[in-house]
């Protein structure tokens, strides 16, 4: 293995990876546009120069790979190559490099959306001039839709091509190109095909500048006044790893977080503006019964009260079947406390079931990102902890017998069809559990208030086999309560319980103690990149680096 | 551009021998483009996907080349193509002079085709003969030490 030097580390690489590359494994900074880890190397933007011992001029990192050199040859009596990353040299073509992307460059930070995470910003902070020199007058442009959620400002694009390389080589659908050369070259859509393919927001996210910009959160805040939450999207079983970005409660926008085991570094445009359909739907406030055809608001403690009433006689022998509607959106710490209630509390009286998967057509990309068709986030799950699971549960269910249901919400784009609708109606006494007016929950007699998808806490098992975190990027509202906290309440309740879990934590535990797949998978464990089930060994093999940007 | 053309090489042959000279056969774009606008007059957009298959690549990424050589159109240009070089020799003898008056002329200006067809404007790159500068090329033949006087001669005499 070849051993560098860059500046004063001594650094033993693979051979073949580039100097940039090198760089960035150790965490030394150089900056740069243009390369990103998941393209290919066009080494553009000159912004990576590092000068390079027996190299005349600077070289640029990005492209610039280390082999090994004859024993005879070697640096210093030892080195394959000798980088240096800040010497005066160097800081100067940055400060020249910088220059030259900023001729045309408006410096209109003060409304741009990138601005507090842009690099432009921050190299030209730390390595640009004070003043600029050009005189000139700046070549202006109009702002052009590429496509229906991206907005580009030529003016501040620096020509790095990770957009176009992103639809040449991840979304392989080609929309965008360089049109014309020099300065009056720009990023442009090929004839009329624009930029809508699924994962078009993507080009939002990496590009460098504020350039590209999501007609979704343009102008609606600024980055310092965001939290970043890293969760994953609940919108397929693929789970991709996203940053959550609120303020206040309110979520602002998404991105794509790396994961090299799930994701890579991109999300799709269907999670990545999925939220807002959590905000459009009607929300419920309270925890709410049945009254004169409609609801009125009920306190937790009569809301126990109802279900100890309803479900308690069917403990005493009568013939009654307790349904249990399980759900693919919950997390598993819910449905492991679901399954308890129904195994071991209800045993032989329950059955459990769900209603019809939400599947669509799956999606898959040459570059190896995928869409499932399995359009719910914690189907594996479900499986692994309801494991009595009834496929057909309509047909299942005895006539003439007393029904109790309680139903877990199951995503907000949830519809039913006349055959479970009437199956609903035809129960004595329903509750469902869920944070919004889905048609489900306008039939219940007792809604609970649990948390939105974005407000959960819990894990989930991707289609892999890979728990990950589901981490809340809103807190609770006053009287939602976490969904594993109502199923232990409605244990306590029904079956004579005194469970405690003060946190979703132990019932994590509890739920590893019980169920060998999931022993230590705690959220401790897993973090925020998440772990394959015990059972399985490998998952997909991790690739791809680790970008500093 | 225009749409929903289709093209076909007229001269197969030329393009096999052309594809032949390469090892790699997107070096071979450049005088594929050549061939194919010999043949319209200017690059539709069935004649620049033509070109992509051949050298396989997308013609999105075609376009890319298109237009970034300023002797690609991808539109009909006027009859009598005038290209005044603006390069540093030919900018510094007076080329700009040169274009305001075309301009003014025919009413075009740099990219346009004048009413009639008869004479398009563009302006390129070094036209290879920076010791004669200005230099205009009209067509297929440069002229050279221009002067608006010598171009309105050799527009009328063409
Ligand atoms: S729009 Fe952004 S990503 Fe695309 S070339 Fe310009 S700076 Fe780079
Ligand atoms: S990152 Fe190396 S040239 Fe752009
Ligand atoms: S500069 Fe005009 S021909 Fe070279």
């Amino acid at each position: 293995m070849p051993l560098i030097k860059i500046d004063d580390k001594e650094i033993e690489v693979e051979k073949g990876i580039t100097v940039l590359q090198a760089a960035i494994d150790e965490r030394i900074e150089i900056p740069y546009y243009c390369y990103h880890p998941a393209l290919s190397i066009v080494g553009s933007c000159r912004m990576c120069l590092v000068e390079i011992e027996g190299m005349p001029k600077l070289q640029v990192s990005c492209n610039t790979t280390i082999g090994e050199l004859p024993p005879e040859r070697k640096k210093d009596g030892k080195y394959d190559m000798i980088v240096r990353t800040q010497t005066e040299i160097v800081k100067r073509e940055r400060e020249n490099v910088l220059e030259f992307l900023l001729l045309n460059h408006p410096l209109d930070c003060p409304v741009c959306d990138q601005a507090g995470e842009c690099y432009l910003q921050d190299y030209s902070y730390k390595y640009g001039r004070a003043h600029s020199r050009f005189l000139e007058e700046k070549r202006v442009r109009k702002n052009e839709y590429l496509g229906s959620n991206v907005i580009i400002n030529h003016n501040r694009c620096i020509m790095c091509t990770r957009c176009v390389r992103f639809t040449r080589e991840i979304s392989g659908t080609n929309e965008l190109f360089v049109q014309a050369r020099g300065d009056v070259s720009k990023i442009s859509i090929f004839e009329d095909k624009s930029l809508d393919n699924m994962l078009a927001g993507n080009v939002i996210d990496i590009c460098p500048v504020g350039a590209l910009l999501s007609t979704d959160y343009i102008h609606k805040n600024r980055f310092w006044n965001l939290e970043a939450k890293k969760s994953i999207c609940t919108d397929c079983s693929v789970g991709c790893n996203i940053l959550v970005y609120s303020q206040n409660n309110r979520i602002y926008r998404l991105n794509a977080r790396e994961n090299h085991n799930v994701n890579g570094y991109f999300i799709c445009d269907i999670g990545r503006y999925g939220f807002h359909r959590y905000e459009d739907a009607e929300k419920v406030t309270s925890p709410l019964i049945r009254s004169d055809g409609g609801f009125k608001p009920i306190s937790w403690e009569g809301a126990l009260k109802e279900i100890y009433e309803q479900f308690s006689m069917s403990m005493s022998g009568e013939k009654q079947q307790i349904v249990g509607i399980a759900s693919p959106f919950h997390t598993n710490e819910s449905l492991f406390m679901f399954g308890r209630l129904m195994n071991n509390i209800f045993k032989d009286k329950s059955i459990i079931g769900k209603l019809p998967f939400i599947e669509d057509y799956e999606i898959h990309f040459d570059s190896g990102f995928r869409i499932s068709k399995d359009r719910s986030p914690n189907r594996k799950g479900l499986l692994d902890f309801c494991p009595n699971l009834e496929d057909e549960i309509l047909q299942k269910v005895k006539a003439g017998e007393v029904r109790l249901c309680y139903a877990l919400d199951d995503g907000v784009d949830r519809k039913l069809d006349e055959e479970w609708e009437s199956f609903f109606k035809s129960q004595r006494f329903l509750v469902v559990q869920t944070y919004a007016m889905t048609p489900l929950a306008k039939l219940a007699h007792l809604i609970l208030l649990g948390p939105s998808p974005m407000e959960r806490e819990g894990t989930m098992t991707n289609d892999q086999g890979r728990i990950q975190w589901l981490n809340p990027s809103v807190s609770l509202t006053n009287k939602t309560r976490p969904d594993w906290e109502i199923i232990m309440e409605f244990m306590n309740t029904v079956g004579k319980r005194e469970l405690k879990y003060t946190s979703v934590n132990e019932v994590n535990l509890e739920m590893g103690e019980r169920f060998p797949d999931y022993r230590g998978r705690t959220f401790f464990k897993i973090g925020y990149q998440g772990l394959p089930k015990k059972n399985i060994t490998t998952s997909r093999p991790s690739e791809g680096r680790q970008a500093i940007q | 551009m225009a749409q929903n053309r289709t093209f076909k090489f007229t001269n197969p042959q030329r393009v096999e021998k052309i594809l032949s000279q390469y090892p790699d056969k997107r070096s071979a774009t450049l005088p594929l483009l050549h061939l194919a606008q010999e043949q319209e007059g200017y690059l539709t957009s069935a004649a620049i996907e033509a070109v992509a298959e051949l050298v396989e690549i997308h013609p999105g990424e075609m376009m890319d080349t298109v237009s970034f050589y300023t002797m690609f159109y991808t539109k009909p240009m006027g009859k009598n193509h005038v290209q005044v070089c603006q390069t540093l020799s030919c900018s510094l003898n007076g080329a700009d002079s040169l274009v305001d008056h075309i301009s003014e002329k025919y009413k075009i200006a740099h990219g346009d085709v004048s009413q009639d067809g008869k004479i398009s404007l563009v302006k390129v790159e070094c036209l290879g003969s920076c010791d004669t500068a200005p230099v205009i090329r009209i067509n297929d033949s440069n002229y050279e030490s221009m002067t608006v006087e010598k171009f309105d001669k050799i527009v009328e005499s063409i």
